[in-house]
């Protein structure tokens, strides 16, 4: 209602404004019909808007202005001074009390009888005079009143916004300067005073381009009502703006994606009224939207009391479609099942309606949100519901950022991915090298790593003691990105870089340093995706659930899957192997009697190979163990995954133990089968 | 005729660039080189607190790289983003009306694709280019 009543006043005033020079050119010349009609279209405005608002002083003047406006155009009554005079009092009185109500202040005390009824009457019967007067008081008040709220266009806005930045700009400029001055310049305390104005400027700025998020949600109940109307349901919706503001930028950018999950609860999520009364609920479906902001962030929620989401069939489809196998669909969280609604082509809508359900859709909804930094989850209980949770930035322009540096180059990465960073030399930390594929192991989980130096062509050593930044993508994936140098946490204004560097897909955007310097910011899933993490992840779900998904999954144990030289595929468990590698074929040496041996690190490790050792190429792939003092080079032909397995399922046979590894029966080593391996007895046979 | 163009020279040639489409001649400063873009996309620099985006012209024209670069650039707006067209060397300003002329000659691939005509000037014959071609560099090949 606030909002309505903000429009009317911003309209009322605008048409005033716009009137000023109409009503002076009236009282002119009261026979100019085209400035009878914008004035009689404006009181007939104010009267119709005083419909929906209560104001019986407002909706009297309006109404009887219309009246006496009305006989004019319909040639009843002659325009004369009189009646122009009583007119204008009436607008004038109208622009005052428009005003009052602006400024929330107490309406004119004044008796509009005289003004109405200065309307009605002739010529000679009741001077308007005095009520005109009485206005010219009000009019001078509403001078003073009048710039309370003014309309910008947008660009100006930007104009100053980037004026301040290069204020802050030249001002680490300066004090960059101060600073190569030893010793008292004399300068410092205005200078001081200078950088906390600018400071204040800019926070200020920052709020001028922030809205309610009300004004996005205004337009839902509507689009909510229309919806159910075209689909026949009944829907019930609740919002709650929580009186957050976002950045107007932003607005643009979710409200798409809004309206999608919303079309999707409608459509999808809320049942008939026969299937709900079916269900035991109310037939009418309630669908509440709210919003909070928490920290950096704007939390967005969109709930329905629908069906929910069938995570059983979603996790068919996928397996149906080839997306993950029924191995790796059992691993999955409740979470990461619903996830997977956002899955290309994979809608659980048995029908496709008009409204949704066309296979496209939540897919570029997740893309949209992870381009902008946001994530989406999905909680859902079936039969009695679903929670999808929007978290997006609060700015687009004003990203909270790592900055990282990779062979001496600085790249702004937005901090809404990184979940933390890890040093290489940390205990807690294993790393491990796996088909050309560095892994790091941090708490027990798994992850894949990748050189920012390398995915950027930097010529990075990867072998150098660095620091991983482990960032966390939409959706949950994770991984390690390796750097040089992190070098501080810092709120960065981002600008939107030119379509030819867009091109690469490695950047969202560049942003400056306090001193001047550009730096691009990094496309985390752009990153991701150019170093082929994102296919890797989606489908080989190899780090153990955390949090709720921990329990049913903490008893799986990790393993590495690879093929023989007899192209036979095997399992070894990770805990029996010390290190995974590849070494130069030169360091191999093969007895005549079968046996071989290799060197590592200096020393004679005995090699054992997984069928007839084959060397192809001038590398060959290693796993070591070590068991009862004893170690082991393992020779094998290509590693397949990394993978898990369900011990319970294990199948101990008597020469060997099979694991169920992606739905498949694997032959499985531990440290006790490999001990036992006929490979490694063979040399003391012959 | 207030018409003016701005005399550049690239690869040891002489060219123009239309004034009014030119917002400044700066010297660059430090550019951030920006890794895997485009190879005649040199970097970002800093126009106060404005990005730019630097091109060398040189590899947009599908010239032979060279040392010989000096340190000025053309600053050019196209749709709301700054470039700096990174240049030899910055000659003069120069009159002009009347309309580039077509060019009734092959020229090597690059400065075909990125120039409007010829003009005549005071300095003899000169190609026209456009801005926009340079900054779009020279079509994608696939990768060797």
């Amino acid at each position: 209602m606030d909002d309505l009543l903000a429009e009317f006043l911003a309209e009322s005033r605008d048409m005033l404004e716009a009137l000023s020079g109409e009503i002076v050119a009236w009282e002119n010349d009261p026979g100019d019909r085209e400035r009878l009609d914008a004035i009689f279209r404006f009181v007939h405005t104010v009267k119709g808007n005083c419909g929906f608002f209560e104001f019986p002083r407002l909706e009297a003047l309006s109404h009887a202005a219309e009246d006496a406006l009305a006989d004019v155009r319909a040639g009843r009554r002659q325009p004369d001074q009189a009646l122009v005079s009583a007119v204008l009092a009436v607008i004038d009185r109208i622009a005052a009390i428009v005003e009052a109500i602006g400024a929330g202040a107490e309406l004119p005390e004044q008796d509009d009888a005289p003004l109405v009824a200065a309307l009605s009457a002739h010529e000679d019967e009741v001077s308007p005079l005095a009520a005109a007067r009485s206005l010219s008081a009000s009019q001078s008040r509403r001078q003073s009143v009048m710039p309370r709220t003014i309309r910008l266009p947008v660009q100006l806005l930007d104009r100053v916004m980037s004026g301040v930045s290069d204020m802050a700009v030249a001002r680490n400029d300066l004090a960059r300067r101060l600073a190569q001055h030893d010793g008292e310049t004399g300068l410092e305390g205005p200078f001081n005073r200078l950088s906390a104005i600018i400071g204040d400027l800019r926070e200020a700025i920052t709020r001028i381009r922030m809205q309610p998020i009300e004004t996005l949600f205004s337009g839902f109940p509507r689009l909510v009502r229309d919806l159910s109307q075209e689909l026949g349901k009944q829907v019930m919706v609740e919002v709650e703006s929580g009186e957050v503001e976002i950045d107007r930028e932003m607005i643009e950018v979710v409200r798409d994606p809004l309206v999608h999950l919303i079309r999707n609860a409608v459509d999808h999520g809320i049942e008939s009224p026969a299937d709900r009364r079916a269900a035991g609920k109310r037939e009418i479906g309630l669908l509440q939207i709210s919003a909070r902001q928490t920290g950096s962030e704007i939390r967005i929620g969109i709930v329905d009391d629908g069906r929910g989401i069938d995570g059983g069939k979603l996790v068919q489809k996928a397996v149906a479609a080839g997306l993950l196998t029924a191995g790796e669909a059992a691993l999955l969280s409740d979470r990461e099942r619903n996830a997977l609604i956002c899955e290309p082509g994979l809608s659980t809508a048995s029908e496709i309606t008009a409204v949704s359900g066309r296979g496209v859709g939540m897919d570029v909804v997740r893309a949209n949100i992870e381009k902008i930094g946001g994530s989406l989850t999905i909680d859902s209980t079936p039969g009695a519901g679903t929670r999808m949770i929007l978290n997006v930035p609060l700015t687009l322009s004003i990203v909270p950022s790592l900055t990282v540096a990779v062979a001496g180059r600085v790249f702004a990465i937005p901090r809404s991915y990184v979940e933390e960073i890890v040093r290489a030399s940390d205990e807690e930390m294993g790393r491990a090298s796996v088909g050309g594929r560095e892994f790091v192991t941090v708490r027990g989980e798994r992850l894949p790593c990748i050189g920012l130096g390398e995915v950027l062509d930097l010529g990075q050593d990867p072998g150098a003691s660095r620091l991983y930044v482990l960032l966390r993508l939409v959706g949950g994936d994770t991984f390690g990105l390796a750097v040089d140098e992190v070098r501080d946490h810092e709120e960065l204004v981002v600008k939107p870089i030119p379509p030819v560097l867009m091109a690469c897909g490695l950047y969202v955007g560049s942003t400056q340093l306090d001193d001047g310097s550009p730096i691009p910011m990094l496309d985390i899933s752009g990153i991701a995706q150019a170093a082929g993490m994102i296919h890797d992840m989606k489908n080989r779900p190899t780090r153990r659930g955390r949090g709720e998904a921990q329990a049913d999954e903490r008893t799986l144990v990790p393993a590495l899957l690879f093929r023989g030289f007899d192209g036979g595929e095997r399992a070894v468990e990770m805990d029996a192997v010390r290190r995974i590698e590849k070494l130069p074929v030169a360091a191999l040496r093969t007895d005549p009697d079968g046996g071989s041996q290799i060197v590592i690190e200096g020393r004679i490790v005995a090699l054992a190979s997984f069928g007839p050792l084959r060397i192809e190429g001038e590398t060959i792939n290693l796993f070591r163990t070590e068991a009862e003092g004893r170690e082991i080079a393992w020779a094998y032909a290509e590693i397949v995954d990394l993978c898990e397995f369900d011990p319970a399922e294990v199948v101990a046979g008597a020469r060997r133990k099979l694991a169920l590894i992606g739905g498949r029966p694997v032959e499985l080593y531990d440290s006790q089968a490999l001990l036992a391996h006929p490979a490694l007895l063979l040399p003391a046979e012959g | 005729m207030d018409r003016s163009l701005l005399l550049i020279t690239i690869g040891g040639e002489l060219a123009a660039l239309d004034s009014a489409a030119i917002r400044s001649v700066v010297e660059l400063e430090a550019i951030t080189p920006v890794s895997r873009a485009p190879r005649h996309i040199v970097g970002l620099s800093a126009l106060r607190s404005r990005a730019m985006t630097v091109v060398d012209c040189r590899r947009a024209l599908e010239l032979p790289a060279s040392d010989a670069r000096g340190p000025l650039a053309a600053v050019v707006e196209l749709d709301g983003f700054l470039y700096a067209l990174q240049v030899d060397g910055v000659e003069d300003v120069v009159p002009f009306d009347g309309e580039p002329a077509e060019i009734r000659a092959h020229l090597q691939p690059g400065w075909a694709r990125a120039s409007l005509g010829i003009v005549e000037t005071i300095a003899g014959p000169v190609l026209l280019l456009d801005p926009a071609r340079l900054i779009e560099g020279p079509p994608e090949r696939k990768a060797a």
